[in-house]
């Protein structure tokens, strides 16, 4: 397990520095001056010329890159050019926002997709399983955007049940913190919790159509032990694969959901930015989600060693 | 769109703070209240210096303070001056400073701070490099300073006051920091009736009273006068999403929103709670800008036919969709800007000749050549008067071709003369004329003007005994701008409209919003 485990974090070297070389290109040979967008309008060719300097963007690209690259095996993702903080700092800063929205929101969709997908299942073919499935459809298809406009139109200005916007830091409490955070929650749970619904769904019925689940009834058991002792927890293996996708996909890519409910979180800061073409934050802020994402990922296979001893990840 | 209703609840909007301001204000004025704002735009940096972004200057203009401050009028008048005077030969200001004035850190403001700062202003800043060249600020003695001119201007105190790159007055060891660093200062630290609390990047910057404040005793005018920091509390909430701000006006959560959808003002004009300000300054000079030194429009009789072909009107309606949003218009000036404000052009001007218009292209040395329109999706006013633009120059008998871009590569790309023909600007109302980049040859700004006769005029005015003076020039400097025609000026928009709370009295605006004198009723 240990081996393993060192073995996925070893693998991370290469996937960053590929990952590191395609942003570090993608970002320079986009067009956009930074200096430009610094100084504005009224700024004169020396003046851009010599914040070129101060920041380093005048020496040839591949210079650039080791400078960057060298800083960042040292631990040093270098400094805004707009806002001179430090890079891992104001990543910090974003991913305490992003962090509580995709939490809050993966607990919604799993409170909601695996409880549905499971009565689903039960019901196979009745209503219940007809109304929830048509719900998992709608879901999936609603752009995220759309769907956040009309949770505010509907929850927070006609009836006025939840502010506007989505995130409040200044020392308001968990229970308040949780209350601003739920409309944008909501709009980015909705798809997992339809992806989660159709998934449970399939899986649990399979499982139920085994033969120690009828061994299970004949035994006389309740139908809540059958379902959750007997079926749910061998549904999990899929399921959790999704909880997981789901959760790294939450944390990098709630950009929209984040805009539209004035949410400071990590996406805000990238689109922020891109717009600005603040080099080093979108740099270093890329290297950090993909290293976000891969060690969820590694979370969630070692994971599912505890929950079925049969899978040996060591193994696999 | 019913204007009627519009222009009624849009008045009423306007003269409800006055009428309740006066009823008894003061009797219920929350001296705890915060200011919640939803604005659009986080500033990158909060350096005054180093931007004229609104999103900086809104903000620092309640931090710092100038020496010179401009009135209702566009009139600059003194703020931490107490008196001045100016030598005979107009090159030397001696400027007394105010005393007893501490900064929020409680040091106290000498003559010393303001040599820093403003030699600091003059090198740095882009107004005090293109129109103060060579002037230099030398301590006198503890309150006393002098500024020396390389050669005399009449717009030294304007430019001094300048509204968006905020001459601002902080600690000398403050500013001795940033110069050893080169770096932007990150201290914000002024004179102001309000302190920065906490700037927390992203999603607020919040700004509270400063009570060792000392306010001037003049009645407030503009920017200038008395300052009463009536609110406690002032959050900036940056809400980037329109319809989130929409959204917070209509439900109260917000005291002032700024940055609204122009297309959904008229949901708000009936919405309980909140009232609507239509300031009365502080739109933009919409444009064409042409590219002078390459390519087509280099040659001034192509720049003349297309100017000649253009149904102004058609062409402001396609780009800003709504009359109430703009006003046509041929002067440089804005019509409050008494001083600069000139109809000299108009003879140029909304001539839609297409036939003298396609006489003139033939006659010139137009051969078909592609004209590149440079445009971007993210500004959609400027992107529609782009298209109107390819339309208009199709029905001259000219090619063109769009390029779009997103705005930091128009930016850049309009660096190069070759890339570009003619591209839709708009360029924020400024105090002086001088400050429009595009007029002088010597700011080399993209489109390249190169006129001596426009160079000329300019420093005409500058060197002129008096505004008043200065007033037959003022004219000359328009019909020259419109026989050589750096750019097409084709209207003024309309500044922006605010959504009110109800609650929130005395609140104004003068190229931003003004906070302090605001006050906040009881609930």
């Amino acid at each position: 397990m240990i081996w393993y485990t060192l073995h996925r974090i070893l693998a991370l070297i290469p996937v960053l520095l590929v990952v590191a070389v395609v942003v570090f290109c993608l970002v320079h040979l986009t067009p956009g001056d930074p200096a430009l967008v610094i100084l504005g309008d009224n700024a004169s060719p020396g003046d851009v010329l010599a914040l070129h300097q101060q920041l380093g963007l005048d020496k040839p690209l591949p210079e650039q890159f080791w400078r960057w690259f060298a800083q960042v095996l040292r631990g040093n993702l270098g400094h805004s050019l707009f806002l001179g903080d430090s890079v891992a700092s104001l990543f910090a800063q974003h991913l305490k926002p992003t962090l509580a929205l995709a939490v809050l929101a993966q607990s919604i969709a799993m409170a909601l997709g695996i409880g549905g997908g499971i009565l689903a299942a039960y019901r196979r073919g009745r209503w219940a399983d007809r109304i929830i499935m048509a719900l998992a459809t709608f879901g999936l298809s609603i752009p995220g955007f759309l769907l956040g406009l009309f949770l505010i139109f509907f929850f927070a200005v006609h009836l006025r049940w939840f502010p506007v916007v989505g995130y409040k830091s200044d020392g308001i409490g968990l229970w308040q913190n949780l209350y601003y955070l739920f409309l944008p929650a909501l709009a980015l749970a909705i798809r997992i919790a339809a992806l989660l619904a159709r998934m449970t769904r399939t899986v649990m019925l399979e499982v139920l159509s085994e033969h120690y689940i009828k061994t299970a009834r004949a035994k006389g058991l309740s139908e809540w032990s059958v379902l959750w002792r007997h079926g749910f927890k061998n549904a999990l293996i899929p399921v959790l694969n999704i909880c997981g996708e789901s959760f790294g996909s939450l944390v990098t890519g709630a950009i929209v959901i984040e805009s539209v409910f004035g949410i400071p979180g990590i996406g805000l800061l990238i689109v922020d930015s891109i717009e600005r073409r603040d080099l080093t934050v979108i740099q270093g802020s890329v290297l950090l989600i993909t290293v976000s994402y891969v060690l969820i990922n590694l979370i969630v296979d070692l994971t599912f060693g505890f929950i079925d001893p049969r899978i040996n990840v060591s193994r696999s | 769109m019913n204007k009627a209703p519009f222009a009624a609840a849009l008045l009423l909007g306007l003269l409800l703070p006055l009428a309740g301001g006066a009823a008894g204000a003061a009797a219920q004025t929350d001296r705890d209240a915060v200011l919640n704002i939803a604005y659009g735009n986080r500033p990158g940096t909060l350096d005054p210096y180093l931007t004229t972004n609104n999103a900086t200057s809104d903000v620092d203009r309640n931090i710092f303070e100038e020496l010179f401050v401009i009135n209702d009028k566009f009139q600059p008048v003194p703020e931490l001056v107490e008196s001045y005077r100016v030598s005979p030969d107009n090159l030397t200001y001696t400027f007394n400073l105010r005393k007893g004035l501490v900064f929020h850190n409680g040091q106290s403001l000498t003559a010393d701070d303001v040599v820093a700062s403003m030699n600091r202003w003059l090198a740095v800043s882009t107004q005090g490099k293109a129109n103060l060249p060579g002037a230099r600020f030398d301590k006198l003695d503890a309150y006393t300073v002098s500024l020396t001119l390389k050669t005399p201007s009449l717009i030294t105190l304007n430019i001094l006051a300048d509204v968006k790159n905020i001459a601002a007055i902080m600690p000398k060891s403050i500013i001795d920091r940033a110069q050893g660093d080169k770096q932007p200062v990150t201290e914000l630290i002024g004179t102001g009736p309000y302190r920065l609390a906490e700037f927390k990047q992203g999603e607020y910057l919040h700004l509270t009273r400063f009570d060792g404040y000392i306010p001037r005793q003049e009645p407030a005018s503009g920017l200038s006068g008395k300052k009463n920091a009536y609110v406690k509390d002032i959050y900036f909430r940056y809400i980037t999403d329109e319809s989130t701000r929409l959204a917070g006006a209509l439900t109260g959560e917000y005291d002032l929103v700024f940055n609204l959808p122009k297309d959904n003002i008229d949901q708000l004009i009936h919405a309980p709670g909140i009232h609507l300000y239509a300031p009365a300054s502080g739109g933009s000079l919409i444009t064409y800008l042409f590219n002078k030194q390459t390519g087509p429009f280099a040659d001034i009789k192509l720049r003349r036919a297309f100017n000649l072909a253009l149904d102004v009107n058609s062409v402001l309606v396609a780009g800003y969709s709504d009359p109430q949003f703009f006003s046509a218009d041929s002067s440089l000036g804005f019509p409050q800007q008494v001083d600069w404000y000139s109809e000299a052009g108009k003879p140029f001007y909304n001539q839609h000749k297409l036939d003298e218009a396609r006489a003139l292209v033939k006659e010139s040395g137009y051969h078909g050549q592609e004209v590149v329109i440079i445009a971007t999706k993210e500004y959609a006013e400027l992107y529609n008067l782009a298209i109107v633009a390819q339309q208009v120059l199709k029905q001259i008998g000219i090619n063109s071709r769009l390029d779009v871009y997103d705005w930091p590569t128009v930016l850049q790309r309009r660096q190069d003369p070759k890339n570009f023909d003619l591209c839709a600007l708009e360029f924020s109302m400024r105090q002086v004329l001088h400050q429009y980049p595009f007029l002088d040859s010597r700011a080399h700004f993209p489109g390249w003007s190169n006129s001596p006769d426009i160079d000329g005029v300019l420093d005409q005015i500058k060197q002129a005994p008096s505004l008043k003076a200065a007033r037959p020039l003022v004219d000359k400097l328009h019909v020259l701008t419109w026989q050589y025609l750096p750019v097409i000026v084709l209207g003024h928009t309309q500044p922006d409209i605010i959504a009110v709370k109800n609650t929130v009295q005395g609140y104004d605006d003068l190229i931003g919003p003004i906070l302090w004198n605001v006050r906040v009723n009881k609930q």
